[in-house]
């Protein structure tokens, strides 16, 4: 690879996807600014002095400028400290790592499962005929707009409650992890992965079928090349770089859904503790839930950038 | 296209299935663990905290604080007083000076001695944190309090407060003098001590060198969960021993399964309905009368807390032992409403909002179906929905006329924090200085019978002119399985103690 395509394939997504992380941090911190209420008055829980309630957030630093309370956050942030908790002043960093476990591996799941359901998916809707493609688009786009919360209350009701094959709720075993008991994670997996599968199939259905009818695919199945070889060779080098973005996107989604199921599922992970965060204005824990899931996102659609430009079919075409 | 499709379907669909294993069972309930009890309080991860001093947001925390820590002294479900690390507490003749004795045997699970000096240092710290934790100690002035010797404290007052030992049957969680660090749970002298786990799935061993009577059960995981409905699930399908506070339909939901009972708390829950005498119209009596006249609380109780409760009567601590019990129920009355509202000059229209949240299960339910029911007495009332996340500190103590809260809190504190002129949330604008005197009044009467009267009086006086309309006491409601006995049934703080609780089979 020379130096200038280096440049322009890793350096300038590189620096592109540093600079939205940041400003991710800016949106979250300045989105949770505007929220109504602060942590001084959640940790008061209303019922202190206005004095006391003064003084409460003098200690917490809450009296400062937002510029300056984020240039603080962001001064520690970059030397690896997440800081400490507003509610209850512990470390933010415990906090997420008592609940990283458990949120990895049913994000870990909820991705084995969507991944390839969307890619199964996709090629359906991307290779069906015309005729029957409207529908199956329809179908996917309905499944995906389905609520979170409704898809996941009706697998409860039919696994758990119907058919009575699968526990209603998925608390962690004691001092243990999810994989002790391998059964809690089947419907909350489920309420992850399908509607996340169908929103991704969604996109990644028209990436197909644009690939499939290029045509020297059509040439080659006319020619005789085998249907696997076909794929292999003549579609998927077109598919590389949309599918890794529609990836990075669906994983973020998927994350983002965590809150709903994990609330719903009694599940104690991350999504649990953003959601609770947010309500009581904690914006160092807050920060430190959402840019992890961020730079995940951010990374992926790096890759997927990178993917572009070497995948590029016409690439080697061009003088290097 | 046919085989090139059929391939690769076929490709994703295998790839789907065979990945999809990281969760396969059958679905049965872990085998149970002997001689554990597993509870399932509730409590939102965020505000999980180690330190017990200040705002205790979770009753998960609470539960676990009340097995880790010895109290001075806690309520009995019959509010008289059970003695823990205090053995006697005792006044001087002017009420401002008591005389705290210390049992002699109590240890730290580290192996030294609990000494005054340690609790004075606790109460100390409960007094600091008043901003976060309702002003839990403000009657005591803990600059002049002192350790008298290993044993003996000496507590004073700001002025003459009769209920101390009362004022003490709260969160006097007891640790050692000059700790500092509360990222971890701090050594403590409880029944129980922490062997493993996080503040929101905490696992409790029992502590022998407790001084108390030997707890029947070994092991206690306390597990925080946010929703009502995980809550119960839990327990129906056997991941969970006792489910704390469940929802009222959940608790009819489980009458009909043998595997679970329902345990009730009564006087727990209460969304009174608050008016402001500060501001029209509730400044005029007549329309606070018309108001408490036109509710149906009968229906409201059947149908906010499907009838788990009791009835209301515009007092606010009912099962308080200084509530007063000889005044008879308030009938609806909707034409005297009328009436009244027709002198009051409201006899053509009243238009009035009510603010209400989804904090608790019902509380929508109750602000939409008051709102129906003021309707009969020609009173318009427009529900306005407002976030759960904003509700306790921009509506709450501040609007007009909307759907409050408590939880079972005696009438001390329902004083201290809501009622006396510089209460800091004087919800309903209760501002009598006549009122305050006769409290103040009463915290110096020695005599218990006759103190109970006098605050009796107060809390009638209250309910005649009070801006509270209070519809029903809903019962605290917690779940459990068939094997679980005697989890506590008071009202208050007297329920996080579950040391009791034991399986029984």
């Amino acid at each position: 690879m020379t130096t200038q395509v280096f440049g322009s394939a890793v350096l300038v997504p590189a620096a592109r996807t540093a600079l939205m992380l940041l400003l991710v941090s800016v949106a979250v911190f300045g989105a949770t600014e505007l929220l109504p209420s602060d942590a001084a008055q959640t940790r008061s829980g209303g019922r202190a002095t206005a004095a006391a309630e003064a003084e409460l957030r003098g200690r917490l630093g809450l009296d400062r400028p937002a510029w300056e309370r984020y240039a603080r956050w962001l001064a520690r942030a970059a030397r690896g400290d997440a800081g400490e908790s507003l509610l209850t002043d512990r470390p933010v960093a415990r906090m997420v790592a008592e609940r990283l476990p458990a949120t990895l591996t049913l994000a870990g799941c909820a991705l084995a499962v969507a991944v390839p359901l969307t890619v199964a998916l996709a090629w359906a809707v991307g290779t069906a005929p015309a005729r029957r493609r409207g529908s199956l688009t329809m179908l996917v786009t309905a499944l995906a707009a389905v609520p979170q919360v409704v898809f996941a209350a009706g697998l409860v009701a039919l696994f758990a409650g119907v058919l009575a094959w699968l526990p209603p709720v998925s608390l962690v075993p004691a001092g243990g992890s999810p994989l002790d008991r391998p059964e809690i994670l089947v419907l909350p997996t489920l309420a992850l992965a399908i509607p996340a599968a169908a929103f991704g199939a969604g996109v990644l259905g028209g990436a197909v079928a644009d690939a499939v009818r290029r045509p020297h695919v059509a040439s080659a199945v006319a020619r005789g090349v085998p249907g696997i070889r076909v794929a292999v060779r003549h579609v998927l080098p077109y598919l590389v770089a949309p599918a890794v973005r529609v990836f990075a996107v669906v994983t973020g989604g998927l994350l983002a859904a965590t809150t709903v199921v994990e609330t719903l599922f009694g599940y104690s992970g991350l999504g649990e503790l953003l959601v609770s965060s947010i309500a009581n204005r904690d914006v160092p824990v807050v920060q430190a839930v959402a840019m992890p899931v961020a730079a995940t996102v951010l990374a992926g659609l790096f890759v997927a950038d990178v993917l572009a430009v070497l995948t590029d079919p016409h690439r080697a075409e061009r003088p290097a | 296209m046919r085989p090139l499709l059929k391939t690769a379907g076929a490709l994703g669909l295998g790839l789907a299935l065979t990945l999809s294993g990281c969760g396969d069972g059958d679905g049965a309930a872990a085998p149970f663990g002997g001689d554990t009890l597993r509870y399932v309080a509730v409590g939102a991860p965020a505000t999980a905290i180690n330190d017990p001093h200040g705002g205790i947001g979770n009753q998960s925390d609470l539960i676990r604080f009340a097995l880790l820590y010895d109290v001075l002294t806690k309520p009995k479900p019959d509010g008289t007083t059970e003695y823990r690390l205090a053995t006697s507490v005792t006044p001087d003749a002017a009420l401002t000076s008591w005389t705290v004795r210390l049992r002699q045997n109590a240890t730290f699970t580290d192996g030294r001695p609990v000494r005054a000096a340690d609790v004075l240092f606790s109460l100390r710290r409960v007094h600091q944190k008043a901003a976060e934790n309702f002003g839990r100690l403000q009657m005591f002035d803990m600059a002049r309090s002192r350790a008298v010797d290993d044993h003996t404290l000496e507590l004073v007052t700001t002025k003459p407060y009769a209920e101390a030992p009362r004022a003490l049957e709260s969160v006097t969680f007891v640790v050692p003098e000059g700790t500092t660090a509360f990222d971890k749970p701090p050594v403590g002298s409880g029944p129980y001590r922490m062997t493993r786990g996080t503040p929101q799935h905490a696992i409790l061993e029992r502590n022998d060198r407790w001084w108390g009577p030997k707890p029947a059960t070994r092991r206690i995981e306390v597990r925080a969960v946010v929703d009502p409905q995980a809550r119960a699930q839990a327990v129906v399908s056997g991941q969970a021993d006792v489910a704390a506070s469940v929802s009222p339909a959940s608790a009819r939901q489980a009458q009909g399964n043998e595997n679970v009972k329902v345990v009730h708390r009564s006087g727990v829950v209460m969304y009174p309905f608050v008016m402001r005498l500060d501001r029209k119209p509730f400044d005029d009596p007549r329309v606070r009368e018309a108001i408490k006249l036109a509710t149906n609380r009968q229906e409201l109780l059947d149908k906010v807390f499907l009838g788990y409760g009791k009835i209301g009567d515009d007092l606010l601590t009912p099962a308080d032992p200084s509530s007063p019990r000889d005044i008879s129920q308030r009938p609806r009355d909707v034409a005297k409403a009328k009436e009244l509202l027709r002198q009051a000059g409201h006899g053509s229209s009243l238009n009035l909002t009510l603010s209400t949240t989804t904090s608790y299960p019902g509380m929508d339910t109750a602000a939409n179906l008051f709102a129906q029911q003021l309707r009969e007495a020609g009173i318009t009332v427009r529900v306005k929905m407002e976030p759960p996340d904003t509700y306790w500190t921009k509506v709450f103590a501040k609007s007009d006329f909307y759907t409050g809260f408590f939880g079972g809190i005696p009438f001390l504190d329902v004083a201290r924090v809501s009622l006396l002129g510089d209460a800091p949330t004087n919800e309903t604008a209760w501002k009598r200085p006549a009122w305050d005197a006769g409290f103040d009044k009463a915290l110096a009467t020695k005599d218990e019978r006759k103190r109970r009267e006098e605050f009796g009086a107060l809390q009638r006086q209250l309910r005649d002119e009070g801006g509270y309309v209070v519809w029903a006491v809903g019962d605290g409601l917690d779940l459990t399985s068939s094997r679980v006995a005697d989890l506590p049934t008071g009202a208050g703080f007297e329920s996080n103690f579950v040391e009791r609780v034991r399986l029984t089979r």
